[in-house]
């Protein structure tokens, strides 16, 4: 247990640089090591921990309870075959004694054994892999996947698996254009932080990858935080302030995004990493619980609403500067 | 702060004129004032174009189809031009989407917004209502009390409802 | 500002280093180049109609790459000889087998649009290359398509392949006045949903925008390639002058002002060093900046005392910077 909690705080992406946080553009080229005053992160662009086989478990589940996690208009097969093509050798090399990739012209064959799987599929042959390729890319790396497609001068989210959402419905938000899907967002339209991050991205070129980090706040180990469910968790929000547990269940929810222009679809695919670490686990590291208590005691209340931290902010930041 | 950027569509103070580059155009009008619209834009087409005008109480199953079957047979140049309320209005124009045509063969007048179609993501179900943005009104699904929220899909042509009192301890 | 440590390496370069593995002139004055990388293996996939940014002696070229954009071991460029151009033709007409060439990685700017129900393709004279990219993966990716090829009698690259790949699909013109019917026939009667593509001489894609608009086409619909000459230009070398410590910094010619900055030992907070993310704006005292980034505003930009030295440059022989 102890080593399996300390290697959580080792590996997480605390995303704090300073004592205060606004939302801004912070794009960075992707599999850039970064250290952290536990560790560090940011070596790869796939992650695969300690929860590898329990999270993929956990999507299962939520897909069959709720089909309409993974959306793909129809124009977007290509993207997704494009997407599953670019990730699995990623996924191999990320894990070599356990993966295996075999390629014989579009005949691929997979097997990994942390999670028993073997498949051999046809890319570009729907027939060959009935649950799509966008499913089944989802049920071998732990991020969510959202794929843009590029017309008209904009990106469009016309494809995603989204079961560990932070507060959205992938189900709602298909079809959007980038710039719709972040219309609640406060503050960030006046900022032009999405139309700049909408521009970068167009820009991308086939192959390149960027990243950058988001976070908000969740009630206990829940990555399925999604609109659909919002009568299972958000009661929680409120339960949590007067909970002599709140340091055990409270946690800072840390997004690792990555943003790669696919090389043969063009389309721009976007991958949600989830890491979610205890305000007591945070607190083992002095820095981290000193600088996540500033960022939530400065940040302006619309910013804090919008993440839905209202409720227990103030008992968390008295939590954390009390010790 | 415009139109691009929220999903929720601002619909201009005036009133669009027929795309002179067009050939061919559908004009769908619902209700009086939204047919009252569309023989005024019919009017407005230069000569030689092929002109057909749709008129609906509201965008039913009916007009959807044939606004459907229009759109399959249609040429490059042709144009699609909606008015009457919102609600009917983002319904047609989300068939349109759906079937492939562009934001700019397009153009809508909006002649009131007050009744709106409310998506429920915990139910799946779309509810009927006159109440407001930020406003409340019940799923007619499951019941639950949804918070009218500032979110609009385009392919559903609903705003996005969430429960009003999930964070209330019962 | 956020999360994410400044970065302080030079953004990947993306330089691709390439043999020549076949020559072949199957039509006068055009040559086709096979190349793989030097060292073997997979090069990178590319949208269809992507092109190289090849270094052609003192040149820099862009190369419509001719395949489907699978992953590939190798590429296919063909060249059209113009005895009057800059001479990266004459460059390219001069290698032979085992010859290496350094280019960009592929740069897309002429995709097809996924949501696309039928593509109409228009190729003129040696135009073809990224139509045939086009057609290649339209095959591949079982897209509707057509693709109407004008060229000089006797003088149709790749036309055998063209009519293996194509079918009846491909319909080929010696003479431009049948070429141009033809294009004016297919304009003014395509199903709702067609995208047009044009390459070729200047007043073909001149007659195919003005006939398409003429036609009720919205601009939406007509996608025309011309090669970005912003994507080449390496600008006019200057120096800026450092008025905190008095140090003056060339900038040569296809050096960025924030790369030659870092050479002489000035940090500079950066992120995407693509002109987008806003990290590396710097305080300008005197002299005019050439803004070529997308993230100052037009007020930003007239007023000049700003520049975002990633991507931009000095109007002026030198440039003051508040360092």
């Amino acid at each position: 247990m102890t080593t399996a909690l300390s290697s959580r705080v080792a590996r997480f992406p605390f995303p704090f640089a300073t004592d205060s946080y606004r939302y801004s553009t912070n794009v960075e080229p992707a599999r850039r090591p970064v250290t952290t005053a536990a560790g560090g992160w940011g070596a790869g662009v796939l992650d695969v921990d300690d929860d590898y086989a329990a999270e993929l478990a956990e999507r299962r589940a939520v897909l069959a309870a709720d089909p309409t996690r993974c959306q793909e208009l129809p124009h977007m097969r290509v993207a997704s075959w494009d997407a599953l093509t670019t990730l699995l050798p990623e996924l191999a090399d990320t894990l070599p004694g356990t993966t295996s990739l075999d390629r014989v012209g579009d005949r691929w064959t997979w097997r990994n054994d942390r999670l028993g799987t073997a498949r051999t599929f046809t890319v570009g042959d729907d027939d060959s892999l009935p649950e799509g390729p966008l499913a089944f890319l989802g049920s071998q790396i732990q991020d969510d996947v959202v794929l843009l497609d590029q017309r008209e001068g904009a990106l469009w989210a016309d494809a995603g698996l989204v079961t560990f959402a932070a507060d959205w419905s992938m189900g709602f938000d298909v079809g959007m254009r980038f710039l719709e899907v972040h219309g609640p967002v406060p503050r960030v339209h006046e900022a032009g932080v999405v139309q700049r991050a909408e521009q970068f991205l167009m820009r991308l070129q086939p192959g390149e990858e960027y990243r950058r980090t988001n976070w908000t706040m969740t009630v206990d180990r829940r990555l399925d935080t999604s609109t659909e469910t919002y009568a299972d968790w958000g009661r929680d929000r409120r339960l949590v302030v007067d909970d002599p547990a709140l340091p055990d269940r409270l946690h800072l929810r840390v997004e690792v995004q990555h943003l790669i222009r696919l090389g043969v679809s063009n389309a721009v695919c976007f991958l949600v990493r989830t890491h979610v670490l205890s305000l007591r686990e945070l607190a083992t590291v002095p820095e981290w619980r000193q600088r996540f208590a500033a960022v939530l005691a400065e940040l302006p209340d619309d910013m804090a609403d919008y993440k839905g931290l209202t409720r227990f902010r103030g008992a968390a930041v008295d939590w954390l500067t009390s010790r | 702060m415009g139109a691009e950027h929220t999903s929720v569509p601002r619909w201009g103070t005036e009133r669009p004129a027929p795309d002179p580059s067009a050939r061919a155009l559908l004009l769908v009008g619902f209700g009086a004032r939204g047919c009252a619209i569309t023989t005024a834009w019919a009017a407005d087409v230069p000569a030689g174009r092929a002109v057909e005008v749709l008129a609906a109480d509201d965008a039913d199953e009916a007009v959807l189809a044939v606004l459907t079957a229009r759109i399959a047979g249609a040429r490059v140049g042709w144009r699609l031009m909606l008015a009457g309320p919102e609600a009917d209005v983002l319904a047609a124009r989300a068939v349109a989407l759906r079937a492939g045509v562009l934001d700019a063969e397009i153009r809508c007048a909006v002649t009131s917004t007050e009744r709106k179609r409310v998506y429920c993501p915990h139910c799946r179900t779309t509810t009927a209502t006159t109440a407001p943005v930020a406003g409340e009104t019940p799923c007619d699904g499951c019941g639950r009390r949804l918070h009218v929220y500032a979110h609009v899909s385009r392919r559903a042509g609903a705003y996005l409802g969430f429960m009003a009192d999930a964070e209330e301890v019962a | 500002m956020t999360a994410t440590l400044p970065a302080r390496t030079a953004a990947r370069t993306g330089v691709l280093v390439l043999a020549v593995a076949a020559v072949a002139d199957d039509v006068p004055g055009i040559r086709t180049l096979t190349l793989r990388r030097s060292e073997g293996g997979p090069l990178p996939a590319y949208p269809a109609g992507s092109h190289l940014v090849m270094d052609c002696g003192d040149r820099r070229n862009a190369y419509s790459l001719t395949g489907d954009g699978s992953p590939a071991e190798e590429y296919r460029v063909s060249v059209l000889l113009c005895p009057d151009g800059d001479g990266g033709s004459a460059f390219v007409h001069r290698l032979a087998v085992g010859d290496v060439v350094t280019a960009s990685r592929p740069r897309s700017a002429f995709a097809p649009v996924s949501t696309a129900r039928h593509h109409l393709l228009v190729a003129g004279g040696i135009g073809i290359t990224p139509m045939l990219s086009h057609a290649r993966a339209a095959v591949r990716w079982k897209r509707s398509f057509e693709l109407l090829y004008g060229h000089r009698p006797g003088a149709g690259a790749h036309l055998d392949e063209l009519r293996d790949l194509c079918g009846d699909r491909l319909a080929a013109y010696g003479s431009t006045p049948e070429m141009l019917a033809a294009v004016r026939a297919a304009l003014a009667d395509r199903p709702l949903g067609t995208h047009v593509y044009v390459c070729g001489p200047a007043p073909l894609i001149a007659f195919v925008e003005e006939t398409a608009a003429e036609l009720g086409w919205p601009a939406e619909r007509v996608h025309a390639e011309r090669f970005s000459a912003a994507d080449l230009d390496p600008g006019e070398p200057f120096t800026a002058r450092l008025a905190r410590s008095g140090t003056r910094v060339p900038v040569p010619s296809g050096t960025s002002l924030l790369s030659a900055l870092e050479e002489a030992g000035v940090a500079v907070p950066n992120l995407c060093r693509q002109g987008v993310c806003g990290e590396c704006r710097v305080p300008v005292r005197s002299g005019r900046p050439l803004h070529r980034d997308l993230y100052l505003s037009e007020a930003e930009r007239a007023a000049g005392d700003a520049v975002m030295c990633c991507v931009s440059r000095s109007v002026d022989d030198e440039l003051e910077l508040d360092l």
